[in-house]
């Protein structure tokens, strides 16, 4: 076994993904009318849930910030996640290789293939947008007096954007960490913190073999 | 080693035909969720409109109490306008064409007395209502429409008839509406007893 995420880098992963995800599901209420029309007590339930799941995940983002992104290995997993080399052209190039039908072997490539690397900045941009647009479509909810029609309803089409356009990621992402026979493995990774030496060799080689190298470094 | 060659070129086409395919669907889904109609309404299942049985009611405190039939309705004098659909939810329509009667023409064949300070307007189901003051109701682009975009109002918007109030949200303009009634005191609609407000006007 070998390290791959510390503890900082999961409590951050977990602690978005779970209200992201229930924040999905209740803005999905939205389409479907007789779970959006459920009142308890007057107000909407699906609604005042999502609003104050919404706010409080703002909440949540601040305190990961002050707390868990000074960390150390927090700060090498974003620094490895935004360093772009010629391993990810050529993860792209090898993935390309495979849709079209041909044989390809995988090259080494570090922590973070470029797979990986889209999909965290799919989320960095998606989560920020949608906490940016949310906040004022939030005081909205509350109140009707605070912002114009002409503001709200751009910023309602733009977060409803970036929600449908973030399904199929966010499925894509759940089914390799969950279903996908060879990348299921990676999921210990994000719970227990550890993946095979194996697994790590075959998916990510120059990460296994720094690792290798250099004992106890996480690069 | 042509074998391979054809499995991939008939991959390649399943892929590029797959992703049109895919893309068309996709976009017309797309439009639809985000600058499309969210259907919301209270009243299940949907109000059945029958053109022969349907009446609109106009009563209440007024010198002449009126009951039209759909084809007297759609001999009234009509108006067509052009205005966007603001929903008190945070979406909107833009440009939604609507033909109908101008408030203020059924005001002027019922002739409300002096007492009459509000019209309640209620909806087929029996459940659905709301109101506006006589003030709000005279306004010029207070309107009872029977086509929505050049046709008949679909079901689920409301056939055969619905206010529309473009200066306030949705939620003041009942469908299915059937009866028009002029009373002395502010009824309290469906969704302001559950907290909305009585005056909608949009802060544009």
């Amino acid at each position: 076994m070998v390290a791959r995420f510390g503890p900082g880098t999961r409590l951050a992963h977990w602690s978005l993904a779970v209200p992201f995800v229930l924040l999905l599901l209740t803005g999905l209420t939205n389409y479907w009318p007789e779970l959006k029309a459920i009142h308890v007590g007057g107000a909407r339930l699906f609604g005042w849930l999502h609003v104050l799941l919404g706010f409080g995940m703002l909440g949540i983002v601040a305190a990961l910030l002050v707390t868990v992104l000074p960390r150390k290995a927090v700060r090498g997993d974003a620094r490895q996640l935004a360093e772009v080399g010629l391993d990810d052209y050529l993860w792209l190039q090898h993935q390309g290789l495979r849709l079209a039908g041909e044989s390809s072997n995988p090259p080494p490539v570090r922590k973070f293939n470029a797979g990986q690397k889209l999909n965290a900045l799919a989320s960095l941009v998606v989560t920020a947008g949608l906490l940016g647009t949310g906040v004022v479509l939030g005081v909205n909810y509350v109140s009707k007096e605070v912002f114009s029609v002409g503001l709200v309803e751009p910023l309602f089409r733009w977060h409803t954007r970036l929600a449908l356009v973030f399904v199929p990621v966010l499925l894509g992402h759940v089914y390799l960490a969950l279903l996908h026979p060879s990348t299921r493995e990676s999921l210990r990774g994000m719970t227990r913190g550890v993946v095979r030496r194996e697994w790590a060799r075959r998916h990510h080689g120059a990460w296994e073999a720094a690792l290798e190298r250099e004992p106890g470094a996480r690069r | 080693m042509d074998r391979t060659k054809a499995v991939t070129r008939a991959r390649f086409l399943t892929l590029i035909g797959g992703g049109a395919l895919l893309g068309y669907g996709g976009a017309r889904v797309w439009g639809r969720a985000i600058k499309g109609w969210r259907y919301n309404t209270v009243e299940k299942p949907v109000p059945n409109f029958d053109p022969e049985e349907y009446r609109l009611v106009v009563d209440g405190m007024v010198e002449r109490p009126l009951t039209l039939t759909y084809s007297e309705l759609r001999a009234l004098p009509a108006i067509r306008q052009v205005s966007d659909f603001h929903c008190v939810e945070g979406w909107g329509v833009d440009d939604v064409q609507w033909d109908g009667v101008r408030l203020q023409t059924i005001i002027d064949l019922v002739r409300p007395t002096s007492t009459a300070k509000y019209v309640t307007f209620h909806s087929l189901g029996d459940l659905y209502r709301d109101s506006l003051s006589m003030q709000q109701a005279r306004l010029p682009d207070a309107l009872v429409a029977y086509d929505m975009d050049g046709e008949p109002l679909r079901v689920d918007h409301g056939l055969p008839l619905r206010l529309v109030m473009p200066r306030m949200f949705g939620y003041k303009g009942p469908k299915w509406l059937t009866r028009i009634e002029f009373v002395d005191d502010q009824d309290t609609g469906y969704w302001e007893a559950r907290g909305w407000r009585m005056d909608a006007f949009i802060n544009a």
